[in-house]
């Protein structure tokens, strides 16, 4: 009777060795299931364009400041163009101004 | 009103500047008012005598239609030689850029006034066709510079 009720308790001690063993384990995957999953960054598919030519994009500039860029460049013309009639050579002619649509 | 200055006068005594000014019509408008339109129907032409008046025509940007600033008129400048001036359109929109004053000259009682004093009619028909000489080199001038540009941008 004392050798089964040995037995027994071994058994039960290692039923809760092997529990307490299995809690560890499991505990240890559900923190590592928690952690953010890693993404692996891919470049965007190029086909055959080149990096280059993303760089050359540039926002469109509003209409606003262009209509304000055209007014500026018709009077700088208008400037130039009476320059010319004052004085009519071919330098003056094709003579270069601040204009910002020119730059 | 005789002490309006304009080229479009010179040469004339000052009875005659009088004269000629007295069939003016006063007109007024505030910024951004609109003085005449594209296309419409041009019965009289106008002398700026106070404030600024801006000449635009239409270009397309973006899928939308802009105003584009062509020309502003000054105090002594004229404006809608259109009226004056065989077809009778006008052939740009015009608006004050600031609070401006006109005088508004239609053309029966220039063409009149003219009939009666053919002398006056020579001289200011004369001053309007210099007037509108020097604006015709102007705008040449500046599409040959455009034009210069595109080439060499095409061809360079």
């Amino acid at each position: 009777m004392v050798m089964f009720a040995t037995i027994l308790m071994m058994s039960l001690l290692a039923v809760a060795a092997c529990a307490a063993a299995f809690a560890a384990a499991t505990r240890d995957e559900s923190h590592s299931e928690a952690q953010p999953e890693r993404r692996v960054v891919l470049d965007p598919p190029r086909f055959f364009a080149s990096p280059a030519g993303k760089a050359a994009e540039t926002p469109p500039v509003p209409v606003e400041v262009l209509l304000s860029q055209i007014e500026r460049h018709v009077r700088l013309e208008q400037v130039a163009a009476e320059a010319y009639l004052d004085l009519p050579t071919r330098e003056s002619l094709h003579s270069r101004t601040g204009s910002p649509l020119l730059h | 009103m005789a002490s309006v200055q304009t080229d479009l006068l010179n040469g004339l005594s000052e009875e005659d500047r009088a004269g000629f000014l007295a069939l003016g019509v006063p007109t007024r408008l505030a910024s951004r008012q609109t003085l005449f339109r594209l296309g419409t129907e041009a019965d009289r032409a106008y002398l700026v005598t106070r404030g600024r008046i801006a000449l635009t025509l239409p270009l397309r940007i973006r899928g939308g239609e802009e105003e584009i600033l062509v020309e502003e008129t000054l105090p002594g400048e004229t404006v809608g030689w259109s009226g004056l001036v065989p077809p009778h359109r006008f052939t740009l929109n015009a608006a004050a850029a600031i609070d401006s004053e006109l005088l508004g000259f239609s053309r029966t009682s220039v063409l009149d006034h003219f009939a009666a004093h053919p002398a006056v009619g020579h001289t200011v028909t004369r001053n309007l066709a210099a007037v509108i000489g020097h604006r015709l080199q102007v705008f040449q001038t500046m599409w040959l510079r455009e034009m210069q540009r595109v080439v060499e941008q095409r061809y360079s």
